[in-house]
């Protein structure tokens, strides 16, 4: 199915990029990206880069019960992250050198870490990272 | 959006809308029962409380079930018509559908047709055969039921990480410990053995034993996620004239209710550890004139014991931040101040998917009519705080139920 502000988003995270839908009108910020602005319904909408950062709001590391093509992942963490630009996502943790996430806490600051265009083929989603106060 | 919704209708009210009868089979799981039988029997069940037969139906209002797409167009396309001798009887038959927050809105959908004159009597069936269908194919289904599938799913979000997510921030946010998250699920088991109808009838539960179970989605441990179970449910309304006219003495009305929808997809939850329970509480308190302190007992989705938490934090039974606590010191436990789901909850009595909240309300509406086993029926009880959630923890919704009783007890 035809999908351009999906295809947009993944067309970024293939080249490392996050971005963050812009409406063209009032300038508002949309993540994630609408097929109309919900703050001033234009249909004229873009993208800006994102800077990335943000704040842990929430995580988890799901150990088992993965759903179906996950299996072969486990264990992995998600995490909610508010980003800078005020909109939030949820998106996949990148791990300690440990492989274990134990250094995570909510409220860290975590930052949008590019992963290779075969894993955003595979996953289309943001990785992020926490950034060591 | 207007501040308040005055209601339309009070106690005296001729079309106040109100609850007469409720049925349900226990949970768990019985692969020898079926969908189509479960819902008869169980629409039966409620009828005969109600002091009715099928004729005296003209709406039917359809619970959905998720274990099967086909059973499901069976719910939609009006099977219970047929199968309850109603056909060209029966003005109505449909489904209404907001996952777990699907029985809050048929309450309001069964008391909008009924004030307004459009039906008379309802009856809402419900049958969910979670516990004997695949688990795999549920767990599937559960990946992509209320996850956006272009923006979650490719992460690999399934619904105990919803939970964890919750749980996580709830348990920051309080400094919840996880014995006290633990004592949650310990409540509802204590409930639990006074119900031979619950999953865990007969296993009581420790917090040691929650904690050292394994672990599933940090920090959630296995027995701190609901068991996928077979239930059954069923209520009748009508309203309070044909109650009275029908000489039932004793209804349960709707005193008003609140919502609030705040998120589809649980990434755009701005505070995970609130959710959207104090703007419904709010809501459902201006609409009744009621306060936290008005009801004796109180029924809270509680798939998760996070999500009942924040629940009852939002309904103010406690101070912010306590809700965890609260439910440690016993306040919600047989016996405590303010018992809360008197049937073991979801977390005890089974996760019958849609049907799990739709057993919590039935459970407030048996209490107040004073019909729940002597067990654990809390002497005396006229009001009752119900509250659901949908989807990923999308919305909160809140209902307050009241007795009413010819003899004024
Ligand atoms: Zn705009």
């Amino acid at each position: 199915m035809s999908n351009p502000i999906r295809d947009g988003f993944r067309a970024g995270l293939a080249q490392g990029e996050l971005l963050v839908q812009k409406c063209n009108d009032c300038g508002g910020l949309n993540m994630y990206p609408r097929h109309a602005c919900p703050h001033c319904q234009s249909l004229s909408l873009g993208w800006q880069k994102a800077s990335g950062r943000g704040i842990l709001h929430s995580y988890t590391v799901l150990r088992q019960g993965a759903p179906q093509g996950f299996e072969g992942d486990l264990p992995y963490a998600l995490g909610v992250v508010k980003l800078q630009e005020g909109v939030q996502l949820l998106g996949r943790l990148i791990p300690d050198p440990d492989g274990n996430w134990d250094s995570y806490k909510c409220d860290d600051t975590v930052e949008f870490t590019p992963v290779s265009a075969e894993s955003i083929e595979r996953r289309p989603c943001a990785s992020f990272k926490r950034i060591n106060p | 959006m207007a501040d308040t919704w005055p209601l339309n209708v009070d106690a005296k009210s001729p079309n106040d809308p109100v609850f007469v009868g409720t049925g349900e089979l226990p949970s768990g799981r019985y692969p020898d029962r079926n969908f189509i039988g479960d819902l008869t029997h169980v629409g039966l069940l409620a009828l005969k409380d109600a002091q009715m037969v099928p004729r005296h139906v003209d709406t039917i209002l359809l619970i959905p079930n998720l274990h099967s797409a086909v059973d499901q167009a069976d719910l939609i396309f009006s099977r219970m018509a047929e199968e309850l001798g109603l056909i060209g009887h029966l003005k109505s038959s449909f489904m209404v559908h907001s996952g777990g927050s699907t029985s809050d809105n048929a309450v309001r959908l069964a008391s909008g047709l009924i004030a307004s004159g459009h039906a008379r009597t309802v009856l809402v069936l419900q049958c969910e055969r979670w516990g004997s269908a695949d688990l795999n194919e549920m767990v599937t289904m559960l990946s992509k039921y209320g996850i956006p599938n272009e923006w979650e799913m490719p992460t690999g979000l399934q619904f105990n990480a919803i939970g964890a997510l919750i749980t996580r921030r709830y348990m920051h946010a309080t400094q919840s410990s996880p014995e006290a998250m633990a004592s949650v699920c310990v409540t509802l088991r204590k409930w639990a053995q006074l119900n031979p109808n619950a999953m865990y009838y007969g296993k009581p539960l420790t917090v040691e034993k929650v904690l050292s179970s394994k672990m599933v989605a940090e920090p959630l441990h296995a027995l701190e996620c609901p068991m996928l179970a077979d239930g059954a449910v069923a209520f009748v309304m009508t309203s309070a004239e044909n109650a009275k006219k029908r000489g039932l003495e004793t209804t349960v009305r709707v005193a008003g209710s609140g919502g609030c929808v705040s998120h589809y997809s649980i990434g755009q939850e701005p505070d995970l550890a609130k959710l959207g329970w104090a703007t419904a509480a709010k809501r459902a308190y201006e609409q009744s004139g009621w306060g936290p302190k008005d009801a004796q007992i109180a029924q809270i989705y509680d798939t998760y014991a996070a999500v009942t938490a924040a629940a009852v934090e939002g309904l103010e039974f406690c101070e912010p931040g306590e809700g965890a606590r609260w439910f440690q010191s016993g306040a919600a436990d047989p016996g405590g101040t303010l018992p809360c789901n008197t049937n073991g909850g979801m977390l005890s009595a089974g996760h019958t998917g849609v049907g799990g909240g739709t057993a919590l309300l039935v459970e407030g509406v048996r209490q107040l009519l004073w019909r729940a086993p002597s067990q654990r029926q809390v002497t005396g009880v006229q009001r009752c705080i119900v509250g659901g959630t949908g989807g990923s923890y999308m919305d909160a919704q809140v209902l307050l139920l009241e007795r009413t009783s010819k003899g004024g007890k």
